[in-house]
């Protein structure tokens, strides 16, 4: 406004100069108390943005076409239009024929992409006999050995549906596929997924649990996975970058695209030394984003970061195939932002990030079901979850135009302006050496650490207002009284004396030399660790085993905490 | 008649399952005496004569370098010998709210469930300098119960430092290089404070240069120094901490024990009363120590010749309401 | 989840203890999220409290062992994705080791429908994660001071 007035000393007043002033003049007037407003990330958010914020001029730069750099408006010519984004629910729980009464179930509902998410025993590296009972299977699925990933997914024809496995180093899960691949005479080359855990970094600041091995080793092993996936399973895509894990941490929007931006190149690097080529790296890049309620900030985080990767890719990584600059990404739905109040409430909260998700361009997505974020969610929860996705695109037609928002004043202002924000970050990481580097001395999660007290103060002050919570409350619904689903007991214990059987009758001489070989692999310098997890997998050597053994070998993976 | 009568079991003072190895007790005990007051002093009066037989090493040195990770290797290797420990981790007090984050023990999971290591979070409380005045009294508890190292952590604030030099027998500071000012681990004083000076962190790039400065200060100091022995260290991998725990041991066999340890401290702590106490005095006497004030105010007098006139009028107080002048006056 | 918790606490003027409270603040189980055990640390520490902090992933047996060396008033869990049902076996190894008095509250996500029997069990609050920190140092310090007055007295007696 205040370059308005300049310029009208300056130029005779346009029309729209006359019509803005004017509008500016009577909000004034009526508004009554009006404070500043901030985004999560930080970036002020005026009433109104107009041409004078951005006009179309800077389209060929700052936007290009769908499928063209810098691919702001949509990584494929055609989009949603042409390929919906693909329904991945992510599922996990109880044992193995468990989850395959589910993954079928949701199979035949259409859905042409499976995940599966372990027990939590799993993720600490444990087999189903270290843990206490009580644990297994809440959370996840209790796969400890190539059989019971063939149980897990019987009757899942490997060779054409994909499977994202929600699995960190050293990838024990994919290895138990690859070995069931090999059972059914499924090529590897005919295998298709995602290593939806591969990010180490994003684990060592902001998901404990998956945490296993030592950064040195967990770097060493990643380069090791990549290499054996893109020669071996060269449809399989061996790293998705998680910038959910940050954002659920407390980090502002902006620092999630930043951080995670940054990790990308630190693996990318470290590819890149091993020797491999950029161009067939890059092409097998995924990212992994947590979606919040923040609407139109989620869609400039994500617009901002397609313009910046590519971007990066090319300038910064070399890379010389247009494909190596794509920005592909998964994005679920935000369950920290899920309420216990009025858990009916957040099926209106996943309905909106979904919609953002959409409008962002994304290209699988994960809606939570609205118990989500209490327990395993039920038949009904996942099955609302999963109309709501068909809702939005059948009903709604969101699919039906490319990057709708784009050509929106605000819309592209909030974009560039979040790019400004990500690319300060992303300096600040580079001066401090790299992501690898930031995230060993604390740098990372000091940020992350200051930008969760903050946003804790908002909640605390009613500055940010959560319905249900701390504005519009109510008395809890009954839904409160509904028994929460636990994993049947008696199947449970039966598939761990299954497991002590197993062990106590499989080859104990084949065991040993998988896990001498395994040794020697993590010992030396150039053998391949991956490979030789894939051969124990094949030998019958368990989940704990493996993890075990590398922990000894390449250290065991402790977090960094900070009082 | 027949058979005698039993007797109810004899209900053990505190005193008595502290010395059998009761950790609650001990545990109990310590809360009581780093409270203060009658009670503390009461199992203090009974403690003391029991204690005497632990080795008590200091590890002080700036946050960040690594202490409570090292403490935690060191720990380790005491373990492999068999020898029991007990650990005292120090931290400050929030001045503001008077509470405290305690995280040292974070550091030392290895031995969470080793019944041979005793480890005991305490907070500063608010004391200059970073320990309670009563530490010694915890460390005279812990060698009752019969640990054979006790192990004071506290972060380096000066004060602190000084303090650690009063209470334990053997004296660690640990530096790490590159901190921002790897000449941070020279401040004054340090060579007379320490026994073993540790380099941690010893994988970064500066640690080489800051053993080698270290080995130049010592070269250059006065003859008669004290020895200290500079050890590197990387507290995560281990290395270096056999040879730290060997100088340990070597001081402690040849060093002073119990008897003198804490009797400067506790000469300083008394002076510090005793300091107190001639200062209310002195306030409360009001006009004569006015007109000392103005006549060291204008020149008249220095302050040491103020002071000493000061504790002579307190000397024979009860008759003196007028200040003798300097000498003869 | 976000969660004012229901219930009203009664809140005394809250005269600090002295010596000042020492709450446990920890995590059993297999969850590592650590975000909001920080917070909570931090919200006590500023409110006169001493907190002695663990890393997750701690076994029952070294909290035991914990709890007796720091003679904790109140032991703070912190529970996300299902280790609340470690609770019973975490109380009755408190129990068996001597350390009835200690108060246990439990902090993060619980099912609504679990509460109760964590309540029966023994812990005496479970706190949603939206709980305010008003009311979380308010039941701290009250359960401190209970903790306080519970003590087993045989240990009192010194010579």
């Amino acid at each position: 406004m205040a370059e308005n007035a300049a310029n009208a000393t300056q130029l005779p007043l346009s029309e729209f100069d006359r019509a803005y002033a004017k509008w500016r003049s009577d909000y004034s007037g009526q508004i009554g108390n009006d404070r500043p407003i901030r985004n999560r990330s930080g970036i002020e958010v005026k009433p109104l943005y107009t041409p004078r914020d951005w006009s179309g001029d800077r389209y060929n730069d700052a936007l290009g076409c769908p499928g063209q750099h810098p691919y702001t408006r949509g990584i494929y010519p055609t989009m949603h239009r042409g390929r919906t984004w693909s329904q991945r629910q992510l599922i996990g729980l109880g044992t193995p024929a468990d989850y395959n009464e589910r993954v079928l179930r949701i199979l035949e509902a259409g859905a042409s992409a499976i995940s599966l998410i372990p027990c939590n025993s799993a993720f600490r590296g444990n087999d189903c006999d270290e843990v206490d009972f009580e644990l297994l299977g809440t959370c996840g699925t209790v796969v400890n050995t190539a059989d019971h990933m063939d149980r897990a997914l019987r009757n899942v024809p490997l060779d054409r549906i994909s499977a994202a496995m929600n699995d960190p180093s050293p990838f024990t899960l994919l290895a138990f596929v690859l070995a069931t691949a090999k059972r059914r005479g499924v090529l590897r080359t005919a295998v298709s997924g995602t290593s939806n855990q591969s990010d180490y970094i994003s684990h060592f600041v902001a998901n404990h649990m998956f945490y296993r091995l030592s950064l040195a080793g967990s770097r060493r092993v990643l380069v090791d996975h990549v290499e054996f996936c893109r020669r071996h399973v060269p449809k399989w895509n061996p790293i998705s970058v998680v910038g959910q894990h940050m954002q659920q941490a407390g980090a502002t929007p902006a620092e999630t695209m930043a951080f995670t931006l940054s990790t990308a190149v630190q693996y990318a690097q470290d590819c890149l030394e091993r020797g491999m080529d950029i161009d067939d790296l890059l092409r097998r890049f995924t990212f992994f984003f947590d979606i919040s309620i923040s609407f139109f900030e989620e869609i400039a985080k994500f617009r901002a970061g397609r313009r910046i990767w590519a971007r990066i890719a090319r300038e910064r990584l070399g890379a010389k195939d247009p494909a190596s600059c794509r920005f592909k990404f998964h994005g679920q739905t935000s369950g920290v932002e899920l309420t216990r109040q009025q858990p009916l409430n957040n099926i209106a909260r996943v309905a909106t990030q979904a919609i953002a998700g959409v409008l962002s361009g994304l290209q699988s997505m994960h809606t939570d079901a609205y118990d989500e974020a209490i327990a395993t969610p039920t038949e009904e929860s996942a099955r609302i979850a999963i109309a709501t996705q068909n809702i939005l695109r059948e009903e709604a037609h969101l699919c039906d135009v490319i990057d709708p928002l784009g050509g929106s004043y605000y819309v592209e202002s909030l974009t560039d302006q979040m790019e400004a924000e990500i690319e300060k970050v992303i300096a600040k990481i580079d001066a401090a050496g790299g992501m690898f580097q930031a995230v060993a001395s604390g740098l990372v999660q000091a940020m992350i650490g200051e930008s969760a007290l903050a946003f804790q103060e908002k909640i605390e002050s009613g500055e940010q207002k959560i319905v249900g919570v701390n504005c519009y409350q109510a008395a809890d619904d009954a839904q409160a009284d509904r028994p929460t689903q636990r994993p049947d007991a008696d199947r449970m214990r039966a598939h761990v004396e299954a497991f002590k059987a197993f062990k106590a009758q499989r080859s104990q001489v084949e065991v040993s030399r998988a896990l001498d070989a395994l040794s020697r692999a993590a010992g030396s310098k150039n053998e391949n660790v991956f490979e030789r997890v894939v051969a124990a997998a094949e030998s019958g050597v368990t989940h704990g085993e493996i993890v075990s053994c590398l922990r000894k070998e390449l250290g065991f993976g402790h977090p960094l905490i900070v009082a | 008649m027949g058979a005698p009568i039993a007797t109810a079991p004899r209900r053990l003072s505190l005193v008595d399952r502290i010395r059998a190895g009761d950790t609650a007790a001990l545990a109990r005990a310590i809360s009581l005496v780093d409270a203060g007051g009658a009670k503390a002093a009461q199992i203090h009066r009974r403690i003391h004569p029991l204690a005497g037989r632990a080795l008590v090493v200091g590890f002080t040195g700036p946050p960040g370098v690594g202490k409570s990770t090292l403490i935690d290797a060191y720990i380790a290797e005491l373990r492999k010998s068999g020898r029991t420990v007990a650990v005292a981790a120090v931290d400050p007090s929030s001045p503001m709210s008077g509470g405290a984050v305690l995280g040292d023990r974070v550091r030392m999971g290895r031995h969470s469930t080793d019944t041979g290591v005793f480890i005991r979070s305490l907070a500063a409380r608010g004391h200059l300098g970073g320990l309670s005045p009563d530490i010694h009294r915890i460390i005279d508890l812990m060698d009752a119960a019969g640990y054979e190292q006790i192990i004071v952590e506290t972060v380096g604030t000066g004060q602190s430092e000084i303090e650690v030099v009063e209470i334990a027998d053997v004296r660690v500071v640990v530096n790490a290089p590159g901190l921002g000012d790897d000449v941070q681990a020279l401040k004054a004083g340090i060579l007379e404070i320490a026994d073993i000076l540790v380099v941690n962190k010893a994988d970064l790039p500066l640690a080489d240069r800051a053993v080698r400065q270290l080995e130049n200060m010592i070269r250059l100091r006065k003859d008669g120094g004290r020895t200290v022995s500079i050890v590197a260290t990387i507290a995560t991998t281990g290395e270096g901490i056999e040879r730290l725990a060997a100088h340990i041991d070597e001081l402690g066999r040849t060093g002073r024990r119990h008897a003198g340890r804490g009797r400067s401290r506790m000469i300083r702590l008394i002076a510090q009363a005793a300091a107190k106490r001639v200062r209310d005095r002195l306030v409360a006497a009001g006009a004569p120590i006015e007109a000392l004030a103005s006549d060291a105010l204008s020149g008249r007098i220095d302050i040491e010749a103020a002071a000493a006139m000061a504790l002579a009028w307190l000397e024979e107080k009860p008759q003196g309401d007028r200040l003798k002048g300097p000498a003869g006056a | 989840m976000r969660d004012a918790s229901p219930r009203q606490w009664e809140n005394p003027a809250m005269n600090q203890l002295s010596p000042p409270a020492r709450i446990l603040v920890t995590k059993i189980g297999l969850d590592g999220h650590d975000r909001g055990s920080r917070i909570v640390a931090a919200y006590l520490r500023d409110a006169g409290m001493e907190v002695i902090y663990t890393p997750p992933w701690q076994a029952i047996e070294a909290v035991v062992k914990l709890a007796t060396e720091e003679d904790v008033d109140v032991i703070g869990v912190s529970s996300l994705a299902t280790d609340h049902l470690l609770i019973p076996k975490f109380i009755r190894a408190l129990r068996q080791a001597g350390l009835d008095h200690v108060g246990v509250a439990v902090g993060g996500i619980v099912p609504p429908d679990e509460i109760p029997s964590l309540i029966a069990e023994g812990v005496s609050c479970v706190f949603g994660p939206g709980a305010s920190r008003a009311e979380i140092i308010s039941h701290i310090a009250e359960l401190a001071a209970q903790s306080r007055r519970n003590r087993a007295d045989d240990l009192l007696e010194i010579p």
